[in-house]
């Protein structure tokens, strides 16, 4: 008797009337769970930056437009610094006066050569080369009818003289980032389906391992719900588990890149952080893959007690 | 109360392992179901604890003909069956305590309820210093007394048992035959499957004979009569 105890003693509190929580293959499920939100992570992270960024391009140059003076007279002839200076002066004079106009900014040669500098290099070459003049204008009617009535009174001083609204290759750059978002969220909803396939196939495992034992609950008049509600428990678990892991994991990466990005201080990218709409959303993913886990779970489950009598 | 009318069983497409099947269980009967091997004992027995639809014919359980039911409406039915199988069918990852209590935290009973009835069942089935033993580690017959209290603790209105005490001494068969005698007497409708013609004879209820997948008369003279037919 108590040779008997020691050996085959019940050790544990009954949490299951089925040994799930003994079934092999819970690692891998926990861990697949992890890289899973991992992934997952990391794509919606990729998202929200990539909003930032529309964000950030679209409100920086919003009512704002640049007028470009080129270095080039009418007939083609080379103006020179002073005459550039000249007209420049002579533009904004008018567009400060200008109704729609807010605030203009003439920007001095240090700010051109600073702008052209990645493209021509050296301080030698820039001092050769005649720089344009730019005045950076924040306008409030950017309608391109009243732009274009604007530019032609600014080419009565200087013919050449146009004003840039950005808008041309900002429509690219914001169609690129759309695509790249709308890429992230389809890779999160692959990611999301792929978890919810692993899940249906490891419980549809688990019903054919224990099927004895879910026919005899089935026998003695168990509910389907009942016997759902078993692997829907252990489901819960293992996704919170699992998805707490991955989305730990995800934090820390998203820390590192916010750190190499803030040390790489890159102007053309806006900070690598998040709002508190987005921060709770990755926050709720571990509930959502246990929530994703469990419904899984119930639906799976009850597909294969149906096949039963 | 339980009645089956031209019930046949097959598996697949294979030959019908019950055909015509005809009888007929009053509430509160004690029957025995004899036969030979392969007769269809335990084939007849899953159709009565629904554990297989029958392929042709009408089964009737407490008044109610499960053919026309649906699936959910079958497992409260289920819950009023309790069933001793051959070959036990206990949940070897839980203690004896779990697996007498199990039909009755199926059917939602308090954990209060569940202590007082399973301790008093297992003492009197003789394993009440087991409680806590994985079924693993036990002899047959301590497996067999745990499926018997795991099939009575619910107090059913059917009792359905294959080769119960196949695999016990003298004196706790027969403990488990009067445990079974008793319940009969509290309103149980109990037909259990056996080969043993000692106890058939011992305890002396109505016989129902299982031949060549069809059921014959409860009088074994009649059978025989049948049989020796047959052969000449």
């Amino acid at each position: 008797m108590k040779k008997e105890r020691k050996l085959g003693i019940a050790r544990e509190t009954r949490r299951y009337d089925l040994p799930l929580n003994k079934a092999s293959g819970t690692g891998f499920l926990v861990l697949l769970i992890g890289l899973m939100t991992f992934l997952a992570m990391l794509a919606l992270s990729a998202s929200f930056t990539l909003s930032a960024l529309t964000e950030h391009w679209s409100s920086g140059l919003e009512n704002h437009v640049t007028v470009e003076i080129p270095a080039a007279a009418a007939n083609d002839s080379v103006l020179t610094s002073a005459e550039i200076f000249n007209l420049t002066n002579r533009i904004d004079n008018i567009l400060t006066n200008h109704p729609s106009v807010i605030t203009t900014h003439v920007m001095s040669a240090e700010e051109i050569k600073e702008l052209v500098k990645p493209w021509l290099g050296d301080d030698l070459l820039l001092n050769k080369v005649p720089l344009p003049g730019l005045i950076s204008v924040e306008i409030q009617d950017t309608n391109p009818k009243s732009i274009k009535i604007l530019e032609n009174k600014l080419q009565e001083i200087a013919p050449k003289a146009r004003i840039d609204t950005h808008e041309e290759w900002l429509t690219d750059l914001l169609r690129f980032t759309g695509a790249l978002q709308f890429a992230a969220i389809i890779l999160t909803l692959v990611i999301g389906l792929t978890t919810v396939t692993a899940i249906a196939g490891a419980i549809r495992s688990r019903m054919a391992v224990y099927h004895d034992e879910v026919e005899l609950l089935h026998l003695m008049g168990a509910k389907d719900s009942y016997i759902s509600r078993q692997f829907q428990r252990h489901s819960l678990i293992l996704g919170f588990q699992g998805a707490l892991t991955g989305v730990i994991a995800g934090s820390l990466i998203m820390v590192a890149i916010g750190w190499v990005s803030g040390e790489m201080e890159v102007n053309l990218l806006p900070d690598f952080s998040m709002n508190l709409g987005q921060i709770t959303i990755l926050s709720l993913l571990p509930f959502l893959v246990a929530l994703i886990a469990t419904v899984t779970a119930r639906q799976t489950v009850l597909k294969v007690l149906g096949q039963m009598p | 109360m339980i009645r089956f009318e031209h019930v046949g069983l097959r598996y697949g497409i294979g030959p019908e392992v019950l055909s015509d099947i005809d009888f007929a269980l009053e509430p509160g009967s004690f029957h025995f179901l004899t036969g030979p091997s392969g007769a269809g004992k335990t084939s007849l027995l899953s159709l009565m604890y629904l554990g297989l639809m029958p392929t042709r014919g009408l089964v009737t359980m407490f008044g109610q003909n499960i053919n026309g039911l649906k699936r959910a409406q079958l497992a409260p039915i289920r819950q009023r069956i309790g069933v001793v199988f051959q070959d036990f069918r206990l949940l070897n990852h839980m203690s004896a305590f779990d697996n007498v209590a199990l039909p009755l935290r199926i059917q939602g009973k308090s954990e209060k309820e569940i202590k007082n009835n399973v301790h008093e069942l297992l003492e009197w089935v003789g394993l009440g210093e087991h409680m806590h033993v994985l079924p693993s580690t036990m002899s047959g017959g301590q497996q067999q007394r745990i499926a018997i209290a795991r099939a009575v603790i619910t107090r059913p209105r059917l009792l359905l048992a294959d080769e119960p005490t196949g695999n016990l001494d003298d004196e706790i068969g027969f403990r488990l035959m009067t445990l079974f005698d008793q319940l009969n007497r509290m309103g149980t409708t109990i037909l259990i499957a056996t080969h043993d013609q000692n106890m058939i004879e011992r305890f002396g209820h109505t016989k129902l004979i299982l031949d060549d997948g069809k059921i014959y008369a409860e009088d074994p003279k009649h059978w025989l009569a049948k049989k020796i037919e047959g052969v000449f």
